[in-house]
């Protein structure tokens, strides 16, 4: 059991992702780590992470030595491209229980139907496998002969050839029997024959949920499929004419190789400088530049907020009938322009002249008499000041005669 | 002052990006030693572009580089001759005096077992995103010219390309000898 959160171990991975990649390497040469190799690797990255090391599981003892666990070396091979070619033997392991699991589900035994279903998993589990080994395989193989091409090792031809032909007879041509469709004994073979069961049976067996499992196992092996047919093609166009490969060398294809490999070309090497070109003026050799200005002149200017003046004169009518009810009310007013002043500022404190005089209108209203005294008063407003003579006003009376 | 024969050519060719090559009259008078030395003061003091020339051809290049444009570019010249490596040809003899259709260029690349590095390419990642690489930023450039027939010839600009994926061992060997 692992007592640690899955969170901290990947955090983990990631932060001594060099120091785990160091161990890897140590591991792929020798099989094992051992302990002074374990204590000079931490010592070289300046580490005491030992104990989880250990606590993670990520390292388990072998006698006195070290291995890293299983689970996590398959996950360093497939984070890194980096697989050990597989044998023959440790691929073809895969073609027997495919072959024995397909026989069995062949026999059609409908008592039981979970263990019908739990085989046809197991198969799609296998046939899965299977297809990872082979591409991985082919991907060890393609970067051994690729690394033979472009001869990083500096061997003389001689021993290019050796070791090509080591590669070829060993592991590439068994490789390429057991994807070969012409062999009636090929895992390939066995595949199409799955393939071409599980097809028949997704429609015409008679109870669903294993019509729906041969469904999956079907769609699983179209893709399977497909993905081994692009692995043979590498085999026969690039692998198996390796030897014929091998015979021209250049510092070229040497460059190439090590642009190509491992993601150089998009993560270590700048590309040669070429010229930016300006952009293409359609329609007037200035546009560019015209555009560019246009847009610029407001690149830096301030946000301008328009706040509305409000005028308070606006809002303010003059309700006429209101004034004059109120003035009626009053009467006599003994000075008509000082009650204006009044009446006005008891609405609006601060009255221009514009409004003081729609008030004074109402003196020439019919209703009303109107006396001049010889006095004179001065109105106040925001505006300036206004000399007014002192006007009586009383209620006109009208006679009965009339 | 006069100014070199087929001046504003020159200029209008080597400011929109293009490699002037050996087979081109315009190589004849940039190459000529006096207007060499003419057009490497001219474009530095002008605009602060550096000329750089070989024996076979000259291009312009400022402190922006187009940079994707060139990777695609390089990463296609790698793939393409160690394709045509594979296929038994002298990929420096089919470069220098071949003719290629879109279609003999596009096969190359569909088939080659660089497909991680392809498939992880913009401009070269199907056959009309080659077809573009090609026909537009590359014939533009005169990385290629295309003939009568429709095929596709390549200038001697493809060497600044395949000579950089060649020197950075070079480089890299040097780096480690320090």
């Amino acid at each position: 059991m692992i007592k640690s959160e899955p969170r901290s171990i990947l955090q983990f991975l990631a932060t001594h992702f060099d120091l785990l990649r160091e161990l890897f390497d140590i591991q792929t040469s020798n099989e094992v780590i051992t302990l002074s190799q374990v204590d000079n690797t931490l010592k070289n990255h300046e580490s005491e992470v030992k104990t989880q090391l250990l606590e993670y599981k990520l390292l388990v003892p072998q006698n006195d030595d070290f291995i890293i666990n299983e689970p996590y070396f398959v996950l360093f091979e497939f984070i890194l491209q980096q697989f050990k070619p597989l044998l023959p033997e440790e691929i073809e392991k895969f073609g027997q229980s495919i072959r024995n699991l397909f026989g069995k589900i062949k026999e059609n035994n409908l008592d039981d139907i979970n263990h019908l279903l739990a085989r046809i998993e197991a198969l799609s589990k296998e046939i899965n496998k299977f297809r990872t080994a082979v591409t991985n395989n082919t991907i060890s193989l393609l970067n051994e002969s690729r690394e033979l091409k472009a001869n990083t090792q500096k061997i003389d031809y001689q021993q290019k050839v050796h070791q090509a032909r080591n590669w070829i007879e060993n592991y590439i041509k068994p490789l390429n029997s057991i994807l070969d469709v012409n062999h009636s004994q090929s895992i390939f073979n066995e595949l199409l024959e799955i393939s071409k069961y599980s097809n028949k049976k997704r429609f015409d067996n008679s109870i669903e949920t294993l019509r729906t499992q041969f469904e999956k196992l079907y769609s699983l092996l179209r893709q399977v499929i497909a993905d081994i047919n692009k692995q043979s093609i590498i085999l026969s166009n690039e692998l198996l004419p390796l030897i014929e490969r091998i015979k021209t060398e250049s510092e070229y294809l040497k460059g190439f190789h090590n642009y190509l490999t491992n993601g150089n070309c998009w993560k270590k090497y700048e590309p040669p400088h070429i010229f930016t070109t300006t952009r293409d003026n359609l329609y007037n050799p200035f546009i560019y530049e015209n555009t560019k200005n246009y847009f610029e002149q407001f690149k830096n200017e301030e946000d301008v907020i328009i706040v509305e003046e409000i005028s308070e004169d606006k809002h303010w009518f003059f309700e006429r009938s209101v004034y004059k009810s109120k003035l009626e009310s009053n009467l006599p007013v003994d000075d008509f322009f000082a009650w204006c002043e009044k009446s006005l500022k008891e609405e609006k404190d601060d009255f221009s002249f514009d409004n003081y005089f729609m008030i004074t209108s109402l003196m020439f209203d019919e209703d009303f008499n109107i006396e001049t005294l010889q006095e004179k008063i001065t109105i106040k407003t925001k505006q300036g000041e206004l000399i007014m003579p002192k006007l009586k006003i009383e209620k006109k009376e009208y006679e009965l005669s009339k | 002052m006069n100014y070199p024969n087929k001046h504003k050519e020159i200029v209008t060719s080597l400011m929109d990006g293009r490699f002037i090559t050996v087979n081109e009259k315009l190589f004849d008078v940039i190459n000529e030693q006096e207007n060499r030395t003419f057009y490497t003061a001219f474009f530095e003091k002008s605009f602060g572009f550096e000329l750089k020339g070989t024996h076979e051809f000259y291009y312009l290049i400022s402190d922006e580089t187009k940079e994707n444009t060139s990777r695609e570019i390089s990463i296609f010249f790698s793939i393409f001759c160690y394709e045509l490596d594979k296929d038994g040809k002298n990929f420096l003899d089919e470069l220098n005096y071949s003719e290629f259709s879109i279609e003999e260029i596009t096969e190359y690349f569909k088939n080659s077992s660089w497909s991680d590095v392809i498939d992880a390419s913009k401009q070269l990642k199907d056959g009309e995103s080659i077809r573009k690489l090609i026909n537009s930023t590359m014939l533009k450039r005169n990385i290629v010219t295309k003939s009568i027939n429709g095929k596709y010839a390549f200038t001697k600009a493809y060497k600044l390309f395949i000579d950089y994926a060649r020197d950075l061992i070079k480089e890299d060997n040097q780096e480690k000898n320090k």
